[in-house]
């Protein structure tokens, strides 16, 4: 996995490429908790160009969500190819998170 | 020297004194500063020697030679010739002394390099090893202080000790480190400038230690008499050399140590999982069951459960605690405790009903750690041919009527774990003879070939559909050995825990 992180205005944005599992979690994770502590965070996670997340990455996803919302912040994913938003429906995450087809719609989302 | 060297050799300087009396000379003699140190005949002071010839060793006049009643060139000359010949002999036996003790000195430090090896030998960490490696330089280079750190390659702190303790400031010291760390040489500083002076060092050898083919270590010595020579660099090298062999030896064991400890885990965490399946498999009028469940060798939190009582539903629970090893291992025990408790003692335990309450138990604690759980709970009234579930976040379950095709049965709510309140409801499927449900996790799906292609859902589903006819146990069986044979026998990532339910005549 490849993992490139940036800020747009006011959002953190962090690029995923390739697995999202287990083995290369950590980077990401201690990312997140990094961003994601901050009062008011607005936090985007781009899974335009992920392969495959396994339940360990979707942990992590959701302790970060979790601790997001404690600080009155928000994160949103977005950018899902087929079988990783497959993952996502059919444990109904979808329902946990708010996810966008694009990073154009989740930056409008972040805007209102 | 020269007393030495008469005591040694009297019988030569009597029989030079005859050949001089022979030759006529009342006496002759040996003097050092003015005194007599031996004269031939006994009793001649030589008060009034006729000629006086000094002795010379290099630059530096030793004694004289003196003898009385002879003189003139011919003489004299003789005399000097004399002279001269004891004068180079005062300085082979010099030279002689000067070995000698280099021999004692050199058989001393191999004494004392044998001894640090064995001494070191009893220690086991880094941090004995340095005090070890400073004691016997300090002792051996005779300086006045001595220092040793060690920069371990992973994330642990770095060692410094000193010797006496807290003598020098350790932000200098570790300057000296990264100084001999950069130039992978010994670092010898005769004359301290003024930038040491205030810390009372007056000169300094620092020597870098390699460790695995890289400077990872550093020996230190401080103030010694007249500074450091090549012979002081020569020892310190050797202690170094030893260090560097012990700390090697110190990384190799506490390597095996780590592994051993890791493998004790992992064993622990399996145990713990296979210890709380089922052991026996349930027999409900109308089912046909069967449940395995295989651990990866990273332990997953994978499980599964049967509640069975007289007059009560049969229940069923399968999921998987995200997370590997002892601490997933842990957290599927919980899941798996809050579900059996909820499923055995609960006046109306419905799937739904469970679920909710196990997630309010767990919530919090899940929160706290950051994990969640996936799980299916099923409910089965013997004979009524209805199957009750409820599913939070469990994937893959697969339900095939005897009479269509199989189908994904998407969760219902979210993981326990993931909101406070689990909104999960209860949901019914047909159970009649030859309807299957397959409730698998993940370790499943997510099996991989050589190229790193995912099993995945899709061939899952055709695999289920192929095995359908046969018996609950052959179609896992069919299903397990599909896992593997994809796989190509690599090593399982995730744990693979299967279910298999198939309405049978009642």
């Amino acid at each position: 996995m490849d993992m490139k992180t940036r800020v747009a205005g006011e959002v953190q944005v962090v690029d995923l490429t390739g697995r999202f599992d287990t083995n290369t979690v950590p980077p990401l994770a201690a990312w997140l908790e990094q961003v994601t502590s901050v009062p008011g965070a607005h936090v985007l996670v781009n899974l335009a160009n992920t392969t495959f997340v396994d339940s360990t990455a979707l942990a992590t996803l959701v302790q970060a969500l979790k601790r997001c919302q404690q600080v009155k912040g928000e994160l949103f994913l977005c950018g899902m190819r087929r079988p990783v938003y497959m993952i996502f429906e059919l444990t109904r995450l979808d329902k946990a998170f708010n996810i966008f087809v694009d990073e154009e719609h989740a930056m409008q989302a972040f805007a209102n | 020297m020269l007393v030495a060297l008469l005591s040694s050799q009297y019988a030569r300087f009597s029989a030079l004194a005859e050949a001089w009396l022979a030759q006529g000379a009342t006496a002759f003699g040996i003097c050092q500063d003015e005194r007599p140190l031996v004269y031939w005949p006994a009793g001649h002071r030589l008060a009034k020697p006729s000629m006086v010839v000094p002795i010379m060793s290099g630059e530096k006049e030793l004694g004289d030679l003196r003898v009385a009643g002879l003189s003139g060139v011919v003489y004299e000359q003789r005399l000097r010739a004399d002279a001269m010949l004891i004068g180079h002999m005062l300085g082979l036996e010099s030279e002689l002394q000067l070995m000698t003790a280099d021999l004692v000195t050199s058989q001393d430090q191999q004494l004392a390099l044998y001894r640090l090896t064995q001494t070191m030998r009893d220690h086991v960490t880094v941090e004995e090893t340095l005090k070890a490696v400073v004691s016997e330089a300090v002792r051996m280079v005779r300086s006045q202080i001595g220092y040793a750190m060690f920069v371990p390659a992973s994330a642990q702190d770095p060692q410094l000790v000193q010797q006496p303790a807290n003598k020098l400031a350790e932000d200098q010291l570790w300057r000296l480190y990264w100084q001999g760390q950069a130039s992978e040489h010994e670092l010898n500083i005769n004359d301290a400038g003024s930038e040491f002076a205030p810390s009372g060092i007056k000169n300094l050898l620092h020597v870098p230690i390699w460790v695995r083919g890289a400077v990872m270590a550093g020996l230190g010595l401080v103030n010694h008499s007249g500074g450091f020579g090549a012979p002081d660099i020569k020892l310190a090298r050797a202690i170094a050399d030893q260090a560097s062999a012990q700390i090697e030896r110190m990384l190799l064991y506490q390597e095996m140590f780590d592994q051993a400890k890791l493998r004790t885990e992992m064993e622990l965490a399996r145990r713990v999982q296979l210890d709380l399946l089922p052991r026996i498999l349930p027999v409900v009028q109308g089912l046909d069951i069967y449940a395995n469940s295989r651990p990866a060798y990273q332990v997953g939190g994978d499980f599964f459960d049967f509640i069975q009582a007289e007059g009560r539903p049969f229940i069923f629970s399968a999921g998987d605690v995200t997370g590997k090893g002892l601490s997933a291992a842990l957290l599927m025990t919980m899941t798996r405790s809050a579900l059996h408790s909820k499923a055995q003692f609960m006046p109306y335990p419905t799937p739904e009903a469970v679920m909710r309450q196990s997630n309010e138990d767990l919530y919090n604690d899940f929160t706290r750690v950051g994990v969640f759980a996936t799980v299916f709970v099923g409910q089965y009234e013997p004979g009524s041919q209805k199957l009750l579930y409820a599913n939070a976040g469990h994937a893959p379950v697969i339900y095939r009527p005897h009479d269509g095709e199989p189908v994904l049965l998407r969760a219902d709510s979210t993981a326990i774990g993931i909101l406070p309140v689990n909104p999960s409801r209860n949901q019914v499927l047909r159970m009649a003879p030859n309807d299957l449900l397959i409730v698998a996790t993940d370790g499943f799906s997510d099996v991989r070939d050589p190229s790193e292609d995912l099993f995945g859902i899709d061939r899952l589903m055709e695999l289920v559909d192929r095995l359908h006819a046969g018996t609950a146990r052959e179609i896992a069986a069919g299903m397990f050995e599909e896992a593997d044979r994809f796989g190509h026998g690599r090593q399982q990532d995730d744990d693979q825990t299967l279910i298999v339910i198939k309405g049978a005549a009642s």
